[in-house]
């Protein structure tokens, strides 16, 4: 058996806890802009291009999970290399997975909620497009905030550098 | 910092096996609260996003104002016909049908479509919105017989849409009204017809059967609005009640124009609306005359438009000016109460009052065209 360290056993709840949450915010939030995007695109087949850009929209919160998720596993040492963290720098790792986690949760969600309401409002009026393209891009701003913190989170907390 | 966690944990008796267990239980709870929080307003806006979207691209194809002035500007039906096969929606008709059996079954088509694809919660009440084909294709029917209409003419009067029609096509050769009533045995409108059949007969006008029909319609119409429960119920609650409110309106109006007492109107009064209740509804019914029935209606949203309406019905002495002022209420009203949920039920009904205008405005259009040099600015008077 794999002896791994306590706190490199945190990093890895950390990494789940970032892919975990920001991974079910951005699912929700694309199934909700997909049910949308798919109505718009049975009235109107034209609609298929807005509706794959509305949809793409919110899978950036589970890019920012994942690419959390896998710094934490190759800085804690579980993917090669290193030799594993300390406690304390196991719980700064948790902070870490539940900043990105979190905020990308709700920002996935949000986002979402706007794209099928802007794809809704595309279909109604093609003019619409690039209204509904910057209200969808708001929500996108908690995700950063929460990719943010974690990269300073692990730049200061000792898991980077 | 580690070894005083370690001698915490110690003293608490937790391994480092069993703290991360630990903290794996409480992330997974703090996950699960989270989840089921933030879940709740997504699973009320989930069923309406395919419904919302689908209605928005047909809203997006009602006709602007600009589209509909160049309609009234036609010169005749077979301008404004040639007008409308340029665009889908109602271009897959107008090679079978005439201009307004078109609009109809456009129109008959779009109940049909929302009765399908409402979500749950509300689908009951659009479903029994629906039933407005069956409704005007029963009506038609008894007309055509009470005329002694032909066969063809008879067939030309209904529209191809709704769940009856297939009964109704074959009830065309039957003899008379009771053989139609006798036709429907076995659905929902059999005893609504049979029960104001002896009026019929005292009668000798097809009228008692129409308004049991209208009553029958309203009252399903309400009965299938669930108990408001969440902001979608809610509008569609206020939605249904209004439309019982300008349909009992418009009935009393023209009840006390032609000068009737409460025991005549109130066989085709609903009770239950919106704004009036049934006190109320009382006191209009027994007012006198048109002015003292608008005096009984203070303290709601109808006095006010009324009021501003009599100078014209003074005027003109004309009842549909009333008509139309309610109408527009009723466009303006459910216009507003859709904005107060446009992720929800709101874009369906914006969508539902929308195109029911759009085809009325049409039809008015056609009729007027059927007459040589009708003033163009007269039409848009008409208009709603």
């Amino acid at each position: 058996m794999v002896e791994i360290a306590l706190g490199t056993a945190l990093a890895a709840i950390g990494a789940g806890v970032a892919i975990g949450f920001a991974g079910l915010g951005s699912g929700l939030g694309q199934g909700i802009a997909a049910a949308g995007s798919v109505g718009a695109v049975a009235e109107d087949k034209d609609m298929f291009a807005q509706g794959i850009i509305f949809t793409a929209l919110p899978e950036t919160q589970a890019i920012y999970g994942f690419l959390i998720a896998i710094l934490l596993l190759v800085f804690s040492g579980l993917l090669g290399g290193g030799t594993g963290l300390t406690t304390t720098t196991g719980l700064v790792a948790i902070g870490v997975g539940a900043s990105i986690g979190f905020a990308g949760l709700g920002s996935g969600m949000g986002q979402g909620i706007a794209a099928a309401s802007s794809v809704g409002s595309v279909v109604e009026n093609r003019d619409m497009f690039a209204q509904g393209i910057i209200f969808t891009a708001l929500p996108e701003t908690q995700a950063i905030y929460g990719f943010l913190i974690a990269i300073l989170l692990m730049v200061f907390g000792g898991i980077l550098g | 910092m580690a070894d005083e966690i370690a001698t915490l944990l110690a003293n608490f008796g937790l391994s480092g096996e069993a703290f991360i267990g630990l903290l794996v239980i409480v992330l997974l709870i703090i996950g699960a609260v989270v989840v089921v929080i933030v879940s709740r307003p997504v699973l009320d806006i989930y069923p309406y996003l395919l419904p919302n979207a689908r209605v928005r691209a047909r809203k997006g194809r009602l006709f602007d104002e600009k589209q509909l002035s160049e309609i009234i500007e036609s010169n005749d039906l077979n301008e404004i016909t040639n007008y409308l096969r340029g665009f889908p929606d109602y271009a897959k008709y107008m090679d079978d049908y005439s201009l307004e059996k078109s609009l109809d079954i456009q129109l008959a088509e779009t109940y049909a479509l929302l009765a399908r694809i409402a979500p749950a919660d509300i689908k009951k009440a659009f479903v029994a919105l629906a039933k407005k084909s069956d409704i005007n294709n029963i009506k038609s029917l008894i007309a055509a017989k009470e005329a002694n209409l032909d066969r063809d003419a008879t067939i030309n009067l209904l529209i191809p849409s709704g769940k009856l029609y297939g009964t109704l096509e074959h009830l065309v050769d039957v003899n008379n009204v009771e053989d139609i009533i006798t036709g429907l045995d076995g659905t929902e409108y059999s005893s609504v017809l049979e029960d104001a059949f002896n009026e019929y007969e005292e009668s000798k006008t097809i009228l008692p059967l129409e308004a049991a029909l209208d009553k029958y319609y309203l009252e399903n119409l309400l009965s299938a609005r669930n108990v408001p429960s969440n902001d979608n119920t809610v509008i569609l609650y206020s939605y249904i009640g209004s439309q019982v409110d300008v349909s009992n309106l418009k009935i009393i109006i023209r009840a006390k124009v032609d000068g009737l007492n409460y025991e005549s109107i109130s066989p085709y009064i609903i009770i239950n609306g919106h704004d009036i209740k049934e006190w109320k509804l009382k006191d209009l019914m027994e007012a006198e005359d048109v002015p003292s029935l608008i005096n009984g209606l203070e303290g709601t949203d109808y006095a006010q438009i009324l009021n501003e309406t009599l100078n014209s019905y003074n005027e003109t002495g004309s009842i549909g000016v009333f008509e139309k002022a309610l109408d527009e209420y009723l466009a303006d009203y459910t216009n507003s109460i859709c904005l107060k949920n446009p992720i929800g039920i709101g874009p369906i009904i914006g969508f539902l009052t929308k195109k029911e205008r759009e085809i009325k405005n049409l039809k008015v259009i056609a009729r007027a065209k059927r007459e040589n040099e009708f003033p163009i600015a007269e039409i848009q008077e008409m208009l709603v």
